[in-house]
């Protein structure tokens, strides 16, 4: 009886905080759902109804001076909530095409990324060769550049490659950037696959190569997963190096599209909003999908040698 | 396998076509709003269709982002052949030497076809040609709840009275009589104007430290303060909502704004009403916009580029952009169209812009904007009172435009280093020579992991190597406004600047304070959750991936949907913390405090799942037997949770924590867009953002870099000490 008011007792508790960790999420898609392009509301509530007036010159929508009745009493008639941003978003900007953009780069990254970590991981867990300590901690380091001190270097470098304004230059610096984290993660899931399997494996008569796609490969299937899906998020939602490489508007990527309806001082609120949601939708589904893997793959490796 | 593949040829053919490219192409960077750049995409289809061999390219950048990226571009020798923006841009570029004179390129009755200030000069240089001139402050009112407006600032406190109503009688005003970004300085500097002074001398020093500076300190704190007819807490965002939905009669705001409340407020335009003290105007700043030259077009492409250039400002480009978007000419032949002479809302611009004064185009501008924002933020906050405000605006503001104009000469360290320099590179070639036989055996024995890990560490080391050696370099270098193009090595002047001064202490102190209690509240929160979550629930699955939402979501997102839910009456936090739990409402985002507290909350928020995925992680990988085994011994649950959960997760978490506090200790997302750049008065800011801000707002680049290393070699020493430790503690165990 006790363990039942418990169970029930965590569950309402989990609940709120569940509620509260999604709030910042349904205030943007409050926001998108708006049709005066604005930011900021004093009500807390994410949909508005339509509120009744009178079409006096019976032009089907209403006019500066026609009568309403202005139901939630702010003073002014509201026109409810609607999915135009979203119409707007697709049929009137280069949503798709950014879109399209996102999803070849980030794939390309995707693909390196694991290819990579997990060759790299293999050899830093298995291996006692020389510059491992260095390479291990080599890794660890990048981890600790302030973006601030990489910016022009970057771009200086890409310059001088003729890579400026070409995925290649950005596809080079999402795979290098994100690769220390994934190896690293690689290595610590590697560490927990006991050794003997490839021993055995190499008595049956397999190679090393055939020991490490045959045997381990596949049984690192979660920790390859979470390293695909951080290499994604990584070139899905980076802004900051796109925006110095990427100059022509028919290579932007989603953030630096999302980032084209925000000017200083005019920003299309409903559609950075609308466009933020879609952009996050991806992101949120394949993380649903995925959250099995994500406990189970995501065991960071000790730094311990 | 096939589609990644697929997807090489893909890009690779965009690439390859980009290049091989017949037309010639011509690349404009400008920073027109959204309507604004649709026109300007119109007329140059329209362009291409007359000269279709040349094809034009429009990139779209902040106005900030604009002149931080151009300025890269520039200098590694690229970037694009037009840059267009305000005239203050022309400051630092002509002493950068990024864009061209147009004084030997154009014949010099072109430039006569302009209104005077449309051509933009520098040290007696033509730099930029303007295509429209306004940029300028106003006073805009709803129609609908004002029939004329104030003339003086009497009549506008007594009018602002009157509007300022609360319908509902719920104790909270609806209605603002006047609303407008008043904290930032750019829309108070008008009043400086009214009050009779001027923030620049003849000679361009500040001047700063006057008694109009004081009484408009004062005017804009008595607006809010005794008048209260303006809202506490008002950015831009919140001023032009509360406009556009008709709870606020008037709004100061400039010219970009007319397409905004088109056909959404009924409204007209006037002159910022005279100040009654004195008699005066309110000047607000003029400012034209237009197109400057790279520095590096040349040759055919320079000659292709000038045409586009002729044809962008010409008259009929200029009307086509008057009678869309209401913009005021540059050209004296569009002004005397009768479309513009027609156009009322016009007519009414240039006597506003008659009382105007043109904004100032020297680079020292940055520093003097950043001075005043500071005090005048800290007026506003209550710390500061006018007087000493305006006494410190004065003399922050001579410090900084001393700093940004220095020029370190190298002397005796820039040998020095040189030396060692040499000497290091020696010494490594010599351990690299020595180490080469032992290495090549290692490579025939662990062929494998050489061939595995290679490919990863070289692009590593090319992405990462390249920057670090470049930074240093920087970091002892002279690299600034003055030596853009001729830098030297001086030594390590920057580093000591660093060190002797305090308020690097002070960021640094608020820097490992943000970090610590990021850190404190991930782990914890994400330790504890994991801990509830792990057993038979209702909806588990579910809870479990709402709780992982926050991470899914883009950082940059996320922090703008909760700068919006910290404001002070609109935001959510507020809005439940005062109607359900009776407390009053926050200033978060104007009190240093507060804001720093609004920051550490949304990263809190960012971060905690992110431990809870590793926690949960780390709890299922502990053998139930254990658990088993205490409970037959009759441990209590606090026992078992003390003694076997905790200390079996340590080794899964710590490696998360050490990662987790570098990735927060260089953060520089959330606290730049939570207080949108340091706000307010400059204090917000960890070390990142700290250096960001000086390397761009101040073009102090070699200071800049040297103070990135010092966060660099900071975390380093931690994580180096930090991973002894946990590992001198796991051999006690």
């Amino acid at each position: 009886m006790n363990k039942k008011i418990e169970v029930v007792l965590i569950f309402l508790f989990l609940s709120l905080f569940c509620l509260a960790t999604i709030y910042p999420v349904l205030n943007i898609v409050g926001v998108s759902l708006r049709t005066d392009n604005a930011f900021q509301t004093r009500s807390l509530s994410l949909f508005e109804f339509q509120e009744a007036y009178t079409d006096l010159n019976s032009n089907g929508s209403w006019d500066i001076g026609e009568q309403y009745i202005d139901a939630n009493r702010n003073g002014r008639w509201d026109s409810g909530s609607s999915i135009n941003s979203y119409v707007k978003l697709f049929l009137e900007t280069d949503f798709l095409l950014w879109t399209w953009n996102s999803i070849v780069i980030s794939f390309v990254v995707t693909i390196t990324g694991v290819v990579f970590a997990s060759t790299g991981g293999y050899a830093l867990s298995r291996f006692k060769f020389r510059g491992r300590e260095f390479g291990m901690i080599a890794l660890l380091t990048t981890q600790m550049f302030p973006a601030t001190m990489l910016l022009l270097p970057f771009f200086i470098l890409l310059s001088y490659l003729g890579l400026i304004n070409s995925y290649i230059g950005l596809i080079i610096i999402y795979s290098s950037t994100a690769l220390p984290f994934c190896i690293w993660q690689m290595k610590g899931y590697y560490d927990t696959i006991p050794p003997s399997l490839e021993e055995s494996a190499r008595l049956d008569g397999c190679s090393r190569y055939q020991a490490f796609y045959k045997v381990i490969l596949p049984l690192s299937g979660p920790a390859l997963v979470i390293t695909a899906l951080f290499s994604f998020m990584a070139s899905w939602s980076e802004y900051v190096v796109a925006a110095i490489i990427l100059q022509d508007p028919k290579l932007y990527t989603l953030p630096l599209g999302l980032k084209s309806f925000q000017a200083s001082l005019s920003t299309q609120w409903g559609l950075y909003a609308a466009g933020a949601v879609v952009v996050s939708i991806p992101v949120g589904i394949l993380f649903i999908s995925l959250s099995k893997f994500l406990v189970s793959g995501l065991t960071m490796g000790s730094v311990k040698e | 396998m096939r589609e990644l593949i697929k997807n090489i040829i893909f890009i690779v053919t965009i690439v390859s076509g980009l290049m091989a490219d017949s037309q010639s192409v011509i690349n404009i960077w400008h920073q027109m709003l959204y309507e604004n750049r649709k026109a300007l995409r119109d007329v140059c289809d329209e362009y291409e269709k007359i000269n279709p061999d040349i094809k034009i390219n429009l990139t779209y950048r902040e106005t900030e982002e604009l002149r931080s990226s151009y300025q890269a571009a520039a200098m590694g020798g690229s970037g694009p052949e037009l840059v267009y923006g305000p005239s203050d841009q022309v400051g630092p570029f002509s002493v950068m030497e990024i864009i061209q004179p147009l004084d030997n390129l154009l014949p010099n009755i072109y430039f006569d076809q302009f209104v005077k200030n449309a051509i933009v000069e520098s040290d007696q240089k033509k730099w930029m040609i303007g295509d429209v001139v306004g940029n300028h402050l106003m006073l805009i009112y709803n129609k609908d709840l004002i029939t004329s407006p104030p003339k003086t600032t009497d009549e506008l406190i007594m009018l602002g009275k009157q509007l300022t109503v609360d319908t509902d009688g719920d104790g909270k005003v609806d209605q603002y009589g006047l609303v407008w970004n008043f904290t930032e300085p750019f829309f108070y500097v008008p009043w400086l104007g009214g009050f009779g002074e001027w923030l620049l001398n003849e000679d361009n020093t500040p001047n700063l430290n006057t008694e109009g500076n004081i009484k408009g300190f004062e005017f804009i704190k008595s607006l809010r303060d005794r008048h209260k007819i303006i809202p506490q807490e008002c950015d831009y965002e919140i001023a032009n909502a509360m406009f556009k939905t008709g709870r606020a009669a008037m709004i100061i705001n400039g010219d970009w704004s007319w397409g905004d409340y088109d056909g959404v407020v009924d409204f007209d335009i006037a002159r910022l009403p005279k100040v009654s003290e004195t008699g005066e105007w309110p000047s607000p700043l003029v400012s034209t916009k237009g197109y400057s030259v790279n520095v590096n077009t040349g040759g055919r492409k320079l000659e292709e580029t000038l045409a586009l250039l002729k044809y962008l400002t010409s008259s009929e480009v200029q009307l086509y952009f008057t009678r869309k978007l209401n913009t005021q000419p540059s050209s004296i032949k569009a002004l005397q169209h009768p479309d513009v002479i027609s156009n009322n809302i016009l007519k009414k611009s240039s006597q506003i812009i008659e009382v105007g004064r043109p904004m100032p185009i020297v680079p020292e501008m940055r520093a003097i904007w950043d001075a005043l924002r500071d005090q005048y933020q800290a007026v506003l906050g209550g710390t500061v009172s006018p007087d000493i405000a305006a006494a410190k605006a004065q003399e922050n503001s001579i410090k900084q435009i001393k700093i940004m104009n220095e020029i370190i000469s190298p002397g005796i360290q820039a040998t020095a280093i040189k030396v060692i320099a040499l000497f290091i590179l020696i010494i490594l070639s010599v351990i690299i020579i020595k180490r080469a036989p032992g290495l090549i055996t290692d490579f025939n024995q662990n062929r494998i992991a050489y061939i595995f890990f290679m490919p990863a560490l070289l692009a590593i080391i090319s992405v990462v190597i390249f920057p670090f050696i470049y930074n240093v370099i920087i970091s002892l270098s002279n690299y600034s406004l003055r030596t853009f193009n001729d830098w030297q090595l001086i030594g390590f002047y920057h580093y000591s600047r660093v060190f002797f001064d305090p308020q690097f202490y002070y960021v640094l102190m608020k820097t490992v304070l943000w970090t610590s209690i990021n850190m404190f509240f991930h782990v914890s929160l994400g330790v504890s959750l994991a801990i509830l979550i792990n057993r038979t629930l209702p909806a588990k699955p579910i809870l479990r991936t709402l709780l992982i939402i926050p991470w899914a979501i883009p950082q940059y997102i996320a922090a703008l949907s909760w700068r919006g839910m910290f404001n002070q009456e609109y935001g959510s936090i507020n809005l439940v913390l005062t109607k359900y739990f009776n407390i009053a409402a926050i200033e978060w985002l104007s009190q240093p405090f507060e804001a720093f507290a609004a920051c550490i909350l949304t990263n809190i928020w960012l971060g905690f799942p992110f431990m809870m995925v590793i926690a949960l992680g780390g709890l299922q990988s502990i053998p139930k037997d254990l658990y088993d085994a205490a409970k037959v011994d009759g441990a209590s649950r606090w026992q078992r949770l003390k003694s076997i959960t905790l200390p079996m997760l340590k080794p899964v978490m710590i490696p998360a924590i050490v990662l987790g506090t570098v990735w927060t200790f260089n953060n520089i997302n959330v606290m730049w867009l939570v207080s949108n750049g340091g706000e307010p008065s400059n204090q917000t800011h960890i070390l990142v953002s700290f250096v960001y801000k000086a390397a761009f707002n101040l073009y102090r680049y070699g200071y800049a870099a040297a103070l990135s290393m010092v966060i660099f070699l900071i975390l380093l020493s931690f994580v180096l000490y930090f991973l002894r430790r946990t590992r001198a503690t796991e051999g006690v165990y």
